[in-house]
């Protein structure tokens, strides 16, 4: 037994180092100045250290456009670090200095690290080098800026579409791809194949929510649905079009049984290994990004594939040819030691032609710029132009940035997980309360 | 009364035998069911990669291919390297500032003791999570968030669980030795230095074997400080970190998580006895 | 000799204490300095917070479960265990090897056992004409996985209860065994209430512990996924499926470090704080070990 005595002595020691506590934790540093020199350095050099998501094969295309910076500019050292996912760059520049570029693989940092100031405003320095935003898309200006504020610059844009399997759609004697849903179901559940016991064997299209590039953000503007108002609430449960797109999905796995999906899923290779299940062939119509087609050359070049706009919902046949665009996105971190030398690299990697004609033939992503779209060094296989038409349809429709990053679309994504397994309820209830879950997100952290 | 008596000498007659019987039956099911995963996953470490993906058990052909890409397709040694500073500076900065520690709690009668210990006793009994924040907020401003040193500098101030451990081991270390050394003319440090330590040896290398085994396990310190830098993982982060990336080949993941077990087993067997006294002490001297 | 102990206690424990109330009153990014917003956090994380209820209850199905059926099972290896026997050190390593297993590396190998498509375990149910369920892929199956995980690794418990169980006099049992008592008599009578300190003491072990759950119930769920972790992180992954492996920990940390609101995450902090402390008075009194009195006595 410990005496009452003790532990209000335990407390009293508490109490006495609570003030030098509170202090100490209130005491942080405060964001470094914005102000930067009337005109860009005539010559470039130092290090500067450049933060990405990617790895292996795609990692080497960036080194490559990196290799040529260094080239143009011998004094300077571009200090590379690979495979750094949203969560970790975040840690980096809040601990500080090491990072002076940072590159992530979506728009869905872009409201919270402009709203926090995690990656500075740009706009001096585009206003100072007279760099034109005009070379942009509207939708790419859109994702890469919040509140105002332009915080990031597009490297690239990636987007969504249909892929099929052309030996797999022959030898069931479909020779066109689907265009709408329904079109699509029906191929998918003839093109699919079981074992003896049951389970699945081979899969037209896998439905289930989860599955690789399957997302709520990805087929969003197959229905035109809407994700967010002009205010930043959620627009989710008063948007028509997922009803539509949710009730289609959950049919469509229930019609094959989620417990054989998820089996077959679950043995399925990794997406990005030369496993994936398309490259295999195991599943025939899939949902990727165009980049998909620079795996295929590099993993499983003797693949027959075509590729297509993805269906869109029966109730509105018109929005054939639209799709998702989303894009990498960089910007110079609060910490950077050397704003000048990362933003000449930001400016390099994102407007030069030549690199980002190069960034696009060695990644297979779709050029950012019109410049670089126009180009006629950019490569363009016939699978590649899809992309490229999606790309430019009025429909084509991105994520809209939000100080509470991506979790609105994780909120939605919960609740679809859910609604896929049986347990989401009434619909009509269930993205009324996404509604409100997304509403109460974003008040505590940008609330007044 | 006498019948037990005589059945207690005949261990192998009537209803004896069938609950030696029985016995044996559970030990060696449940013997058999403990030890398949891991005969499981020795085997399936000697399997090509298209022939885990399928329903065999026995690898056919045998290959060693895996534990060569262990190497090959990941870092595997700098992990390794990176686990071993990581637990080894940890375990001696323990030591160094735990054990005077331990033996003052243990020893010594002054005033707040009971504080500090209970104090000892919450910091290591509670979530390492309740605190996780202003402590990452504290590394971060010293910029070293990103290295080991947020999981290595902290024991330098003794740990809290080896303090524990370390002063219920000095416990039972009978006061009269310590007091003849202080006749002798020794100081505290001297009782510590030429009587404690040399009578809880065991003890000593029971704790510290725990903080070994602790931070060689860790992987929730380096998920928080080490993840955006893959040049300090150790390796239960980094065979986490890369199963959960860039592999379906559960050949080389096989592999290399046997890899990762072989350390630890051979310490065990060099150092069971201690080990398993220690744990025991852990629970039983309570 | 104690001055660095010290130091510790109040750098690494009484002021992050202090610090994680003060934050939780302040919406904190890092990036910028905490801007105090008042009960606004408590407020969120007790009425609006979609998934604190799941992690919460997620983590008191461990306590509940996991750590009684453990112990329980350990309990029951141990007193096979006790008697002697022939290789008697064999048997002994055996059941406790899987103890030794770094933690991710037995979780790792688990998914791969359990793998519902290509795993030996569903292999071997289909060769006995059973259909193997979808184990750590199915949200009702996967905490109940993770069970039989921790029941694999009993051998650090199962070690302190024998440990105990031979403490206990021989004499004890023959005694009881003159008086014509029978097996069940003789664990109610002389077993238990020899073992019992060892006993609470693992209880309160295996709580707290289940309390910070962690490390296996976030390796089970990134490996089980098998998504590729591309650009979003940990944190996104945390939970799978649907959340059935979400723990209040886990919550803490996609909310700190995954989000990055560290203000929010202190809150959740404070309030874990406050459920482990209520444990902890209670269980201090219980455990002797525990009680600083023994130092002076």
């Amino acid at each position: 037994m410990t005496s009452p005595t003790t532990w209000r002595r335990a407390l009293a020691g508490a109490a006495a180092i609570t003030t030098a506590a509170l202090v100490l934790a209130g005491c942080t540093g405060t964001a470094g100045d914005q102000t930067i020199a009337d005109k860009a350095p005539t010559e470039l050099e130092g290090t500067v250290s450049f933060w990405h998501f990617f790895a292996d094969r795609e990692a080497d295309v960036i080194q490559s456009v990196i290799d040529d910076f260094e080239a143009a500019n011998p004094k300077v050292t571009v200090d590379v670090h690979s495979g750094q996912d949203d969560e970790k760059l975040q840690k980096a520049i809040s601990a500080g200095t090491t990072v002076d570029l940072g590159m992530s693989y979506s728009t869905d940092i872009v409201g919270s690290f402009c709203n926090s100031g995690a990656f500075r405003d740009l706009g001096p320095y585009i206003d100072r080098d007279k760099v034109d935003l005009g070379q942009f898309t509207d939708t790419v200006k859109s994702y890469t800026e919040f509140d105002g504020v332009r915080c990031s610059m597009p490297v690239l844009t990636d987007v969504y579409a249909l892929y099929y399997n052309e030996d797999l759609l022959n030898a069931a004697g479909f020779t066109e791809p689907p265009k709408t849903l329904s079109e699509l179901e029906e191929m998918g559940l003839a093109l699919t194949t079981y074992n003896d016991d049951g389970s699945i064997k081979t899969l037209g299209f896998n439905p289930l929510m989860g599955y690789y590039e399957n997302s709520a953000a990805h087929l969003g503007p197959l229905a035109s649905a809407q994700w967010l108002n002009d205010d930043g609430t959620s627009a989710v449960g008063s948007s028509d079009g997922w009803n539509e797109l949710m009730e289609w999905q959950k049919a469509y796995v229930d019609e094959i049984g989620l417990d054989k999906l998820q089996a077959f899923t679950a043995g399925l290779g990794q997406e990005f290994s030369a496993d994936n299940a398309f490259q295999t062939g195991q599943v025939a119509l899939n949902l990727d990004g165009e980049y998909r087609t620079a795996f295929i050359d590099d993993q499983t070049p003797d693949l027959k594939y075509g590729t297509a706009p993805f269906p869109v919902v029966d109730s509105q046949p018109d929005l054939y040819g639209a799709g998702y665009i989303t894009g990498n996105i960089a910007g110079i971190s609060k910490g950077s030691k050397n704003p000048e030398l990362a933003w000449a690299l930001l400016k390099y990697l994102t407007t030069d032609t030549d690199a980002v004609v190069k960034l696009a033939n060695g990644l297979k992503n779709v050029p950012s710029t019109h410049d670089a779209l126009a180009s006629p060094d950019l490569e363009v296989t016939p699978q590649f132009q899809v992309f490229l038409d999606i790309a430019a349809n009025a429909n084509t429709e991105t994520t809209p940035p939000s100080p509470s990053g991506a979790g609105y679309q994780q909120s939605f994504g919960d609740y679809w997980d859910k609604y896929q397994q049986g347990q989401g309820g009434d619909l009509a209830d269930g993205l009324k309360g996404v509604d409100k879950e997304i509403n109460d997100a974003l008040e505590l952290v940008s609330g007044p | 009364m006498t019948a037990i008596a005589l059945t207690r000498k005949r261990p192998f007659s009537g209803g004896r035998f069938l609950v030696w019987v029985g016995e044996h039956v559970v030990l060696v099911t449940v013997a058999v069911l403990f030890i398949a995963p891991i005969v499981f996953v020795v085997l399936t470490s000697f399997m090509t990669s298209d022939q885990t993906l399928t329903a065999t058990v026995w690898p056919n052909p045998w290959t060693f291919e895996n534990y060569l890409k262990a190497f090959s397709e990941v870092p595997l040694l700098q992990w390794f390297g990176n686990s071993a500073l990581y637990a080894v500076l940890a375990t001696a900065f323990m030591l160094v500032s735990s054990v005077p520690a331990a033996y003052v709690l243990a020893r010594i009668k002054f005033r707040f003791a009971n504080v500090i210990f209970i104090a000892i006793i919450v910091a290591m009994l509670l979530p390492p999570q309740v605190t996780a924040v202003p402590i990452y907020v504290m590394w971060a401003k010293l910029g070293l968030t990103g290295s080991l040193a947020p999981l290595i500098l902290p024991n330098l101030l003794g740990d809290a669980f080896s303090i524990f451990l370390l002063r219920q081991f000095f416990l039972t270390i009978p006061k009269e030795y310590a007091d003849a050394a202080r006749i002798d003319g020794n100081g505290e440090f001297g009782v510590l230095w030429r009587v404690i330590i040399p009578m809880a040896k065991p003890g000593i290398a029971a704790t510290a074997i725990f903080l070994f085994f602790h931070s060689w396990n860790d992987y929730y310190g380096p998920l928080l400080y080490t993840s955006e830098n893959p040049a300090w993982w150790p390796v239960a982060y980094g065979l986490a970190t890369f199963r959960g990336s860039h592999s379906t080949d559960w050949g080389l993941t096989t592999a290399i998580t046997m890899l990762v077990m072989i350390p630890v087993v051979v310490i065990f067997f060099f150092a069971q006895r201690t080990f398993v006294e220690g744990i025991a002490l852990t629970g039983v001297k309570g | 000799m104690l001055a660095p102990a010290l130091l510790g206690l109040a750098i690494f424990f009484v002021y992050p204490l202090i610090a994680s109330v003060y934050y939780s009153f302040t919406r904190f990014d890092l990036v910028s300095d905490p801007e105090f917003i008042g009960f606004r956090n408590y407020e969120y994380l007790f009425t609006k917070d979609p998934k604190v209820a799941t992690a919460a209850l997620n983590t008191l199905w461990f306590v509940l479960i996991m750590v009684p059926v453990k112990l329980l099972f350990a309990f029951f290896v141990a007193n096979l265990l006790v008697r002697s026997r022939r290789g008697n050190g064999v048997w002994r390593t055996l059941y406790y090897l899987p103890a030794l297993v770094p933690p991710v590396a037995s979780v790792v190998a688990f998914v791969f056992l359990f793998n519902p498509g290509t795993g030996p375990v569903n292999t071997i149910l289909k060769a006995l004409g059973i259909h193997g369920p979808l184990w750590f892929n199915d949200p009702n199956l996967s905490k109940p996985t993770l069970l039989l995980l921790s029941i694999w690794v009993m051998g650090d418990v199962m070690i302190i209860l024998l440990a105990g169980l031979l403490d206990v006099p021989r004499e004890l049992y023959e005694a009881a065994g003159l008086d014509g008592a029978n097996a069940a008599q003789k664990l109610r009578y002389v077993t238990l209430p020899t073992i019992t300190p060892v006993l609470v003491f693992s209880l309160v072990t295996g709580i707290i512990a289940a309390l910070q759950f962690f490390t296996e119930a976030a390796v089970a769920s990134t490996v089980a996924s098998g998504k590729a972790v591309v650009g979003e992180g940990t944190g996104s992954q945390l939970g799978y499926p649907n959340n059935s492996l979400l723990t209040y920990t886990q919550w803490l940390y996609v909310r700190g470090f995954g989000n990055y609101q560290l203000g929010y995450a202190s809150a959740l902090a404070v309030i874990l704080f406050i459920v482990a402390a209520a444990f902890l008075v209670v269980l201090l009194r219980r455990v002797k070990a525990f009680t600083p009195e023994e130092a002076t006595a």
